[in-house]
């Protein structure tokens, strides 16, 4: 046994049954949706203090819906069903989720869910990026009851999140993106199978004059304790005439949101330069998606 | 404490008592004698345990045994047709396998269980794949020792046979 306190796997078929579970093992309690970051940290020895692995794959909490507000994910979607979902396959204002699904290998999009790749709050992951980037929202619930914490509040430290122990993510939701909405995302890696070095998810806006009414540029990899929200960048965007002048000047100003980090995959000085050019990259890319078109605005 | 666990593989019914982290992959070599899924990483990085759980390409060593329960697991061992007659001739290679025999994609064969599971989840859901289709639906394997070229076209010498 590798885990040397466990007492019981549960799958509980109930969510009152899973806020009892989570109410009464707390911080030895530990979800498994997919369990592919659950073993990561099992094949590390950082579990050896959990008594309850809980199982939350037959509560219902997968599929997705539409409705006029925007879209909603269960929480144990898979990625690989995400990826088929007609929105991200072919709405320009989704694509950066659509970019961001490309990079998990197959055997990870067939388990991995959306509330595990969330609630493992790795900043060095692409699939939250984007779904930050989408203005995404966990629908959480627990004990207290049910709360919505956007994503901007919800990661808040390297491998934490704002969710109390008794808590779990039923669903995310995405609002409905404006018209003339587009988004993208891009990635380095030093292979097909590796973490980011860095990766940007960005979404734009244009107002009818073609200038950016909104946008958001969200930077992971390295780059800070959570994913970086890059307020420069965004106010260098805004008002402006989309394109490649425009571009360049709010991508140099993700210079001044991030805080890179060296280590094996690159060095400080790497990062930022590559932030700055894949966060151009990025916007242009979002910008060529909204000229071909596709099925929003 | 040992859980109960029924697990459905290759098309057989197993009912077994395992402990509750044992993982998928522990479970097919140790408790069913699978040996074609490999532990090479055991933590999501190379691939050589791939198998398929419900029709999909998945990890086993990340997967808990408990979690797989009702759920249909195919391995290497289970692809093909079953013709044995008793002859001891046992089952006819998958156009995969037989692929990979005709490319010389096999070195060592140790990623080879797990790139050929992967490479069948693509060429049961996408008709003649190109290239990148290929390449990108085995990037969750790796191999040491063919250079990928002749693993890409056994998969492309098996699209067209099927
Ligand atoms: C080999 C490998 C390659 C990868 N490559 C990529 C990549 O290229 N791009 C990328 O974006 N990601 C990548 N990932 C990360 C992957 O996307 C995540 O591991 C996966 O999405 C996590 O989902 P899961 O359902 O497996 O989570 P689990 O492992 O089940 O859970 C993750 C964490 O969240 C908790 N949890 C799970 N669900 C909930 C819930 N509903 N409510 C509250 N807490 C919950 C668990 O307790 C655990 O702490 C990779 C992972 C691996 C192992
Ligand atoms: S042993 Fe499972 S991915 Fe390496
Ligand atoms: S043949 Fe040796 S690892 Fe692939």
């Amino acid at each position: 046994m590798t885990l040397p306190d466990l007492s019981d796997y549960f799958v509980p078929t109930q969510e009152s049954e899973l806020i009892d579970l989570l109410g009464r093992f707390g911080e030895r309690a530990m979800i498994v949706a997919g369990g592919t970051f659950v073993h990561g940290l099992e094949a590390r020895g950082l579990l050896s203090e959990v008594e309850a692995l809980i199982d939350i794959g037959r509560l219902g909490l997968g599929g997705i819906s539409q409705d006029a507000a925007g879209v909603t994910l269960g929480a144990t979607t898979t990625l690989a069903e995400l990826r088929r979902a007609d929105f991200v396959q072919t709405d320009p204002a989704f694509g950066a989720l659509q970019d961001a699904l490309d990079y998990p290998p197959v055997q990870i999009r067939n388990v991995g869910t959306v509330g595990g790749c969330l609630a493992a709050s790795a900043p060095l992951y692409d699939v939250p990026a984007a779904l930050f980037a989408l203005d995404g929202t966990a629908c959480v619930r627990g004990a207290g009851g049910a709360r919505d914490i956007p994503l901007n509040e919800f990661f808040v430290g390297l491998f934490e999140n704002a969710l109390r122990t008794d808590e779990f993510i039923a669903a995310v939701t995405l609002p409905k993106p404006a018209a003339r909405t587009a988004s993208a995302f891009l990635k380095l890696e030093t292979n097909a199978n590796d973490l980011a070095i860095i990766n940007v998810a960005v979404r734009i806006t244009l107002g009818e004059n073609g200038r950016c009414a909104d946008s958001r540029v969200v930077i992971g990899g390295g780059v800070g304790e959570c994913y970086v929200r890059a307020g420069s960048a965004e106010a260098a965007l805004e008002g402006g005439k989309a394109g490649g002048e425009l571009f360049a000047t709010a991508a140099a100003a993700v210079a001044h949101d991030i805080e890179p980090v060296t280590d094996q995959r690159g060095s400080e000085a790497y990062r930022r330069h590559m932030a700055i050019v894949y966060t151009r990259r990025a916007l242009e890319r979002a910008l060529g998606r909204m000229v071909t078109g596709g099925t929003n605005g | 404490m040992k859980k109960l666990v029924q697990l459905n593989v290759n098309g057989d019914t197993h009912e077994l008592a395992v402990n509750p982290d044992e993982t998928l992959l522990g479970v097919l070599r140790n408790h069913l004698d699978l040996i074609g899924p490999k532990r090479g990483c055991d933590s999501g990085g190379c691939g050589c345990c791939t198998v398929h759980v419900d029709g999909k390409a998945v990890y086993s060593c990340m997967m808990y045994a408990v979690s797989a329960q009702d759920k249909n697991v195919v391995t290497i061992e289970g692809l093909g047709q079953n013709n044995d007659q008793g002859n001891g001739n046992g089952r006819e290679l998958d156009p995969l396998q037989q692929a990979f025999i005709d490319a010389g994609a096999v070195q060592c064969g140790y990623c080879t269980c797990g790139v050929i599971m992967a490479a069948k989840e693509l060429l049961d859901t996408v008709k003649n794949p190109d290239e990148d289709e290929i390449r990108h639906a085995i990037a969750g394997n790796l191999c040491r020792c063919t250079g990928y070229q002749k693993i890409v076209d056994a998969i492309k010498l098996a699209a067209a046979a099927v």
